[in-house]
C-alpha cells in the first residue's frame, strides 16, 4: 500500500541498482564541482560558438571555458584559431567585447592586430607577438617576442561549422573521434551546406550544469511540456530510441512530429533541413554539456558554461541554412521561437524544471537520491542516456555517482561485486 | 470615444492606447488588450545582440496567435510571477492625412517573484526583468486608434527563465 515516509525510511537506497541513481552532492558540493573544471571542462572538446558568427577575416568572437577567458580570431587565411584572451605581459585580458573586427585599429593599436590595450603589446591573427611597447629600452636582449606569443588552444571547425575549442594540448583526438559517432545522425542534414546563426540569447539559472543536461538527454518529462502531451505518445513516438555512445554521449532517433496536433503550429516539412524527412526531430546530447537538437525545419544548440556547483550559463543558439531567402529565414525563426525562444513554449518550462530541482539541492541541504531507474529497452521514456552520461562522470571524476565519496567502479565490476556480496 | 478631429487629438489618443495597453498587460487582461489592437495586428519581440552582430525575432505573432497564446497559458506551466510596465512615451508621429501613427516609447519591466525560485525566500522581491523600447504604428479612426504594430525592441538578451507573457 502506498504510504509517506519517515526519515530513515526517506534516507534508504531506492530499490534500484547503484548506476540507476545518483547522490545529489554530485549537483551542489564546491569541491566535486572545482573537480569537474579541472577533470572534465579541461579535457574535453566544447563547441564554443559557430563559423558564422565570425564569418570574415579578422573577426573575432570571445567565450570562456573553465574560467579561462578565450579568443577565436579568423585569420587572413580565413582559418579561425584560438588562444588564451591573456596577455603574455601581466595578464590582462587582451579583448573586452563579445564579438568585432580587428580590421579597425584600437585606441592603443594598430589594425589588424590584437593590441593589449594596457601597454600596448600587440600580437598578430596567428597569436604572434609582433610589437612590444620601447622594448629595447625596457629588456635589451633579455625578452624576444618570439618568447610571448600568445597560448594558442587546439581548434577544430567541425559538425556545420561549430567552432570546437580544447583547452588539453594532449586530448589525443580530434573531434571527430571524440564524437564516436554520436553526431552521425545529423552529419548529412548540417554538412550539405553552410548553416548561418539567427539566434542568441543566454540564461544563468541557479542549478548545477548537469541539471540542464539530464534534462536534455530525457524525455520522460514529456509531461510537462502541454504540447509534448498532446502531440500524441503514438507507437512512432515511444519508438524511439536513446544511444550510448563512447565518451558519454547520447542520441535520441528521429519520429515524425504530428504538427497538425499543435494549435497554432504549421508543419516544418516545407523547409526541412537537408536529407532529414520532414517534420523528423533529432536530438544529441554531448558529453559533458552539449545540446544539439534539429526539429525539422530549425537547429538548436544549447551550451553550458558551469559558474558555480549552483550557477550555470547556457547560451542558446539557433540556426537555419545560409542560403536562406527572407521568407524561409523568417519561418524558421518563427519555428525555433514559438517553442525554444526565451518568450516560446517548452523552454519556459524546462527551465522553471530545473529551477525548483535548484532550490532543493542546495548545497548544505540533506543529499538525496536522484533516480533515473526507468527501463523500457531503451526508447524515449528509459532514463539510460542519463545513466550512459554519469557512468562516464564517474569514470573521469573517479567518483561513483550515487556516492560520490567512494571512487568510481566499473559496472561489470560492481555488478559482480554485488553479486559477490549477496552471495557472502 | 472621443472624437478624433485632428493630428494633435490623434496624437493624444497614441499616448493613451500606448498607457493602456501597459496597463491591461500588467493586469493580464489580453482581451482589453488585443481589443486596442486591429484585425491585422502584428506583434514581435526583437533584439540587436553584439554577441552575433544580429538583429533577432525572440517572439512573433499576429492578432490570432497572440489570442491562441494567451488562452493556452493555462495549460502551460508558466512562472507566474507578475510583470509591471513603466513606460514613457518618448515620441508621437501623425501623418499628413491624419491616417496613421507611430509612437516610440521607453519601456522598462520589473517582475515581482512569486512561484519563479523558492517563493518562501523570494516572493515579494522585486527586480528588473528587461530593458527595451516599444516602437508602434497605429491606424487613425474617426473615434479612436489601433494597434497595427506593436514591436518591442530589447536591450536585454540574459532573459534567464524568460516568460510566457507579452511584453
Ligand atoms: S598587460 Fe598586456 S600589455 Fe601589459
Ligand atoms: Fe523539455
Amino acid at each position: 500500500m502506498a504510504k509517506s515516509r519517515n526519515h530513515a525510511e526517506w534516507n534508504a537506497p531506492p530499490p534500484f541498482k547503484a548506476d540507476e541513481y545518483v547522490d545529489s552532492r554530485i549537483y551542489s558540493d564546491e569541491g566535486i564541482f572545482e573537480e569537474e573544471l579541472e577533470k572534465i571542462f579541461k579535457k574535453a572538446w566544447i563547441p564554443v560558438c559557430h563559423e558564422s558568427e565570425l564569418a570574415k577575416a579578422y573577426d573575432f568572437r570571445t567565450v570562456t571555458i573553465a574560467r579561462e577567458p578565450v579568443i577565436l580570431v579568423r585569420g587572413k587565411d580565413m582559418q579561425v584559431r584560438a588562444f588564451l584572451n591573456v596577455c603574455p605581459h601581466r595578464g590582462n585580458m587582451i579583448e573586452r567585447r563579445p564579438s568585432g573586427t580587428f580590421l579597425d585599429g584600437s585606441p592603443s593599436g594598430n589594425p589588424r592586430h590584437m593590441t593589449c590595450m594596457f601597454h600596448a603589446w600587440q600580437f598578430d591573427m596567428k597569436g604572434r607577438c609582433v610589437y612590444i611597447s620601447r622594448q629595447e629600452e625596457g629588456y635589451q636582449d633579455r625578452l624576444k617576442k618570439s618568447q610571448v606569443g600568445l597560448r594558442e588552444l587546439k581548434c577544430e571547425v567541425y559538425f556545420g561549422g561549430f567552432i570546437w575549442v580544447c583547452l588539453d594540448d594532449d586530448i589525443g583526438m580530434d573531434v571527430k573521434e571524440w564524437s564516436a559517432g554520436a553526431l552521425e545522425c545529423l552529419q548529412p542534414s548540417l554538412d550539405e551546406e553552410p548553416l548561418e546563426i539567427f539566434h542568441y540569447h543566454k540564461a544563468i539559472i541557479p542549478c548545477n550544469y548537469k541539471l540542464w543536461h539530464d534534462t536534455n538527454c530525457e524525455f520522460y518529462h514529456d509531461y510537462l511540456h502541454y504540447h509534448n502531451r498532446i502531440t500524441g505518445f503514438n507507437d512512432g513516438y515511444f519508438a524511439r530510441k536513446n544511444m550510448g555512445f563512447d565518451n558519454g554521449h547520447i542520441n535520441v532517433g528521429s519520429f515524425e512530429v504530428q504538427y497538425d496536433n499543435y494549435e497554432g503550429f504549421d508543419s516544418r516539412a516545407a523547409i526541412s533541413f537537408p536529407h532529414l524527412p520532414p517534420n523528423h526531430w533529432y536530438m544529441i546530447d554531448m558529453f559533458p554539456g552539449v545540446n544539439f537538437n534539429l526539429r525539422g525545419s530549425s537547429l538548436r544548440c544549447d551550451l553550458m558554461t558551469p559558474l558555480g556547483p549552483d550557477k550555470v550559463m547556457i547560451e542558446f543558439r539557433g540556426l537555419g541554412l545560409k542560403s536562406d531567402d527572407e521568407a524561409t529565414r523568417r519561418h524558421r525563426i518563427e519555428h525555433h521561437n514559438s517553442i525554444w525562444g526565451p518568450f516560446g513554449r517548452n523552454l519556459h518550462e524546462d527551465l522553471l524544471a530545473v529551477t525548483g530541482q535548484g532550490v532543493s539541492m542546495d548545497a548544505q541541504a540533506e543529499p538525496r537520491k536522484i533516480l533515473h531507474g526507468r527501463h523500457e529497452n531503451e526508447t524515449i521514456h528509459d532514463e539510460n542516456g542519463m545513466r550512459h552520461f554519469y557512468e562516464e562522470w564517474g569514470r573521469w571524476m573517479n567518483r561513483s555517482p550515487s556516492d560520490p565519496t567512494k571512487p568510481f567502479s566499473e559496472p561489470s565490476k560492481a555488478e559482480s561485486k554485488s553479486k559477490e556480496e549477496a552471495l557472502a | 470615444m472621443a472624437e478624433i478631429k485632428d493630428r494633435a487629438s490623434a496624437a493624444t489618443a497614441v499616448r493613451e492606447a500606448v498607457y493602456k495597453s501597459c496597463m491591461y498587460k500588467d493586469d493580464m487582461n489580453w482581451e482589453k488588450w488585443l481589443n486596442l489592437c486591429d484585425d491585422d495586428f502584428s506583434y514581435a519581440i526583437t533584439a540587436y545582440s553584439p554577441e552575433i552582430q544580429r538583429n533577432m525575432t525572440y517572439l512573433s505573432g499576429n492578432r490570432e496567435d497572440m489570442r491562441t497564446m494567451m488562452e493556452m497559458l493555462p495549460k502551460h506551466n508558466s512562472d507566474h510571477s507578475p510583470l509591471k510596465r513603466h513606460c514613457s512615451v518618448y515620441e508621437v508621429e501623425v501623418d499628413e492625412e491624419n491616417k496613421t501613427a507611430t509612437a516610440v516609447s521607453s519601456v522598462l519591466v520589473y517582475q515581482t517573484m512569486l512561484d519563479g525560485v523558492n517563493c518562501h525566500v523570494d516572493s515579494g522581491e522585486s527586480k528588473v526583468f528587461l530593458v527595451g523600447r516599444y516602437c508602434d504604428k497605429f491606424r487613425v479612426n474617426e473615434d479612436d486608434v489601433k494597434f497595427i504594430e506593436r514591436e518591442v525592441q530589447l536591450d536585454t538578451r540574459r532573459l534567464d527563465k524568460g516568460s510566457h507573457y507579452p511584453i
